[in-house]
């Protein structure tokens, strides 16, 4: 692919710059429907979509794909460009073929897509925080960049945890893992639920404290919550055994019994 | 009374910072005397250890332990022990406070 890549900036750089006129010559040829006077003008400007695709190397999307989309762009700009209106067609196709590499990092930068207001509202996030630092030497908090940029706490709550990076559960936390078993991010991440054992546990023991809680005297029940810090809204049935939890309680005992 | 030279207590001792708005044994004397039942802290203290034992044995039983005296004595004294208890009285409250919801 490196090579492909190689031979298409050598042939690129092959192809002559248009002067002044030639562009308006060209323009001119385009709007009578002259398909070869269009290839010509997109091959002249080749070398301008290629340097606007290297401005946003490293922002999640491969060369190649850039240098598509800047294509794309300059094809939208040779398609438009009126000449008559006295400027450069560099000047013009700029903004077209940078529009098309922004909209195409903005979708595919990341895993998830994300509504161009939520995008637009991350970047004056990051500019806020920012001039913020630049100003105060601090980090600032949510209140704070909320109320700079007129907007809900929620709001940039809610567009702080979207922008956050995302990362496979599947990949390993140490890339350079080698001879061992690689441990995925998924494998080391705790389970917050409760264990089996501790289930089992609990439901074999609940019972047992609440038929034992339930045989204690007024006295000590009372003494026990005081002690406890229960005691504002005492329940007399709270520790009475249900029928249902009566059955399993005495039932499990007595087939321990029978064994 | 000071406890015997050279005592230790394994585990420490439960203290009422372990569970919040819990009452020390003068408080829980103090409370028990205003509604009626007279009594010192002392008495406050051996009515919860004994209500603790009672639990100490229904746990021991299950588990197929020792029941004399002593070991149940120590278990009913047992910080872990009687964290284990409060969160299970915790637990039984919520259960029913859930039960009473849902009973309307």
């Amino acid at each position: 692919m490196a090579d492909t890549i190689e031979n298409f900036f050598k042939s690129v750089g092959k192809t002559e710059l248009l002067s002044r006129e030639q562009e308006i010559e060209l323009s001119k040829l385009i709007e009578t429907g002259d398909r070869r006077a269009r290839d010509r003008m997109i091959r002249a400007n080749l070398r301008l979509a290629i340097s606007i695709a290297k401005q946003f190397q490293n922002k999640g999307c491969s060369m190649e794909d850039l240098i598509q989309e800047s294509s794309l762009g300059l094809i939208k700009a040779v398609d438009r460009f009126d000449w008559r209106r006295g400027f450069k067609f560099s000047t013009y196709a700029c903004w077209w073929i940078k529009q098309s590499v922004r909209q195409h990092v903005a979708s595919h930068s990341s895993p998830f897509k994300l509504p161009t207001y939520a995008k637009n509202m991350m970047h004056k996030i990051q500019q806020a925080v920012n001039d913020y630092r630049e100003e105060f030497g601090q980090q600032p908090t949510i209140p704070e960049i909320a109320d700079a940029l007129g907007v809900s706490i929620e709001t940039v709550q809610t567009i702080l945890d979207c922008s956050a990076s995302c990362v496979s559960i599947d990949s390993s936390p140490r890339a350079h893992d080698k001879g061992e078993v690689k441990k995925t991010i998924g494998d080391m991440i705790p389970d917050g639920a409760e264990s089996v054992e501790s289930l089992l546990d609990k439901q074999k023991i609940m019972p047992m404290i609440r038929q034992a809680l339930g045989s204690l005297t007024p006295r000590e029940e009372k003494i026990l919550r005081l002690r406890f810090g229960i005691y504002e809204d005492i329940d007399e049935n709270e520790f009475q055994l249900t029928s249902e939890q009566h059955e399993e309680l005495f039932g499990s005992i007595a087939e321990e019994v029978s064994r | 009374m000071s406890m015997p030279k050279g005592h230790k207590a394994e585990k420490g001792y439960a203290t009422v910072t372990d569970f919040p708005g819990a009452l020390d044994y003068r408080a829980i004397a103090e409370k028990m005397s205003d509604d009626g039942d007279q009594m010192n802290h002392s008495t406050a203290r051996n009515v919860f250890l004994r209500a603790m034992k009672k639990l100490a044995q229904s746990m021991h039983e299950l588990y197929g332990l020792n029941v004399d005296e002593n070991n149940l004595a120590r278990t009913a004294k047992d910080p872990d022990f009687q964290q284990g208890i409060y969160e299970a009285m915790i637990d039984m409250r919520a259960e029913s406070a859930q039960e009473n919801q849902q009973n309307g």
